[in-house]
């Protein structure tokens, strides 16, 4: 079973995950701050993008309760505005995720999950 | 600053870390699933950051401050899915601390249980920008 999901990021997007999660690193938060430390603005949480992953790869496993390892590598930067298209697919209890951004590259790499 | 400062093998306080179901609501309305459908996994660096973040940031003599901080990799392994509502006891250690090319590279695991039995641990590394982003 593969699934996928497409996510153009927003700053909403990542304010609201700022929030939620508890992570207010102002790199994602602030522009001028991001800049100052070399970053080319804003990104979104690495982590963001590892729970779309986690998102699409319980669908393909049958249920988020069924997840037991997931692992990745936040490999490019994602900014407001790019659009990531996240594909899990279900090999027999492994499931490998894929996410690349609109220019083909990959966001996260090694990008795995063992399902129960 | 020093760049032979590491604090590898340093250890923090566990943390009592309760999984609010308003706050695991709001988290799975961020990832755009069912708040209904049970703990987002990724909300596993709420109770296991929880756990890493105060500690090390609020330690001086770590030399880290947040907007340095950059998150290369992670890993969870969990031995089942939490709750919403469940309390869960993490802690919190540098397993690496050394610099390549001026850079700081950090790992730190956080072990999780629920109820005395083991349910989650985490590996995360990160990296420190130690001189501006240069």
């Amino acid at each position: 079973m593969s699934q996928e999901l497409r996510v153009t990021f927003t700053r909403e997007q990542i304010a609201a995950y700022a929030e939620a999660s508890g992570d207010h690193n102002p790199i994602h938060l602030d522009d001028a701050v991001a800049r100052s430390v070399g970053l080319p603005g804003i990104i979104a949480h690495g982590m963001l993008q590892m729970g779309l992953a986690a998102r699409v790869a319980a669908e393909a496993a049958g249920g988020a309760d069924r997840l037991r390892r997931l692992s990745c590598r936040f490999a490019s930067m994602v900014r407001p505005g790019d659009t990531v298209t996240f594909r899990a697919e279900n090999r027999d209890g492994h499931i490998e995720i894929t996410a690349m951004n609109q220019e083909g590259e990959p966001v996260l790499t090694k990008a795995s999950v063992d399902v129960s | 600053m020093a760049t032979s400062l590491s604090i590898v093998g340093r250890e923090y306080f566990s943390v009592e870390v309760t999984l609010e179901p308003d706050r695991v609501a709001a988290f799975a309305r961020s990832l755009g699933t069912d708040p209904a459908g049970g703990v987002p996994p990724t909300y596993a660096v709420v109770y296991t950051w929880e756990a890493t973040a105060p500690q090390i940031l609020g330690d001086a003599s770590a030399g880290i401050e947040l907007a340095n901080l950059i998150h290369t990799d992670q890993e969870f392994d969990w031995t089942r899915q939490p709750r919403a509502g469940e309390t869960v006891v993490a802690r919190s250690r540098v397993a690496q601390d050394v610099y390549r090319r001026g850079i700081r590279f950090l790992t730190i695991e956080t072990e999780v249980t629920a109820a005395g039995e083991p349910l989650c641990r985490s590996t995360a590394r990160l990296l420190v920008r130690t001189d501006g982003g240069q």
